[in-house]
């Protein structure tokens, strides 16, 4: 298989995307119980959607965790068997001063 | 119908079977642990590496594996996590499975994604 720079994983602009949508979605909102299942369809779907019409050959895994802010921890890791030379992930964290914690993980397998 | 004779004979990521086996490694790891900051940590990335070591020893050909796992402080917090994937239905899958206890609670999710 013949890769070249459109194979590339470019972790900057899936970052961007990820914390767009987050943002756009989650802009402002405390947690509701009977929300947080839509939020994370629409955080979920519409960063696929984006990161599809980047156009490159890649399958992509995109994952949101969104919790209360109660004073607990939480801690996420993820490990990954894959190519290192064509696969990434980018991972955005909500900033501090949101009344909701929120990570938002993409994962890019190139095809 | 062409498609389906071509792919028959790859041995597909079986979500049962990979959730008994995150099931077990949850349990085995967090029975009876509580949670606190530094160990959380440590337990988060050792979970992570064991679960992807026991895909690799199932040996499945040309997948590629990516494990997320996570662990929380049990404070009656509501915590909801979910996921979208772009992939090919044939060949792709994931499992997951969650533990949780009266300190804790811990989810991890596997994805197994065909490289053609």
């Amino acid at each position: 298989m013949d890769f070249n720079d459109e194979t590339v994983f470019e972790k900057e602009v899936v970052l961007n995307i990820l914390k767009e949508v987050t943002e756009e979605t989650l802009h402002d909102q405390t947690y509701n119980q009977g929300k947080v299942g839509q939020w994370i369809s629409d955080i979920c779907e519409k960063s696929t959607k984006k990161l599809v019409a980047l156009g490159k050959p890649f399958k992509y895994v995109v994952t949101c965790v969104i919790m209360q802010k109660n004073g607990a921890g939480m801690h996420t890791c993820s490990s990954c068997f894959w190519d290192n030379a064509n696969d990434g992930s980018a991972s955005y964290k909500s900033p501090q001063d949101w009344p909701l914690n929120v990570v938002t993980t993409c994962f890019a397998l190139a095809i | 119908q062409q498609s389906l004779t071509l792919f028959s004979w790859i041995p597909r990521f079986k979500p049962m079977q990979v959730k008994e086996i995150i099931q077990k490694c949850l349990d085995d790891k967090l029975t009876g642990q509580k949670y606190h900051v530094d160990k959380a940590s440590k337990f988060t990335r050792e979970l992570a590496d064991a679960i992807k070591q026991e895909l690799k020893e199932l040996h499945w050909d040309r997948y590629k594996y990516i494990v997320q796992v996570v662990i929380g402080e049990q404070r009656g917090e509501g915590v909801k996590m979910g996921s979208r994937c772009f992939w090919d239905e044939d060949t792709d899958n994931q499992a997951f499975a969650t533990f949780s206890n009266d300190s804790l609670f811990a989810t991890a999710v596997a994805y197994g994604v065909y490289l053609y």
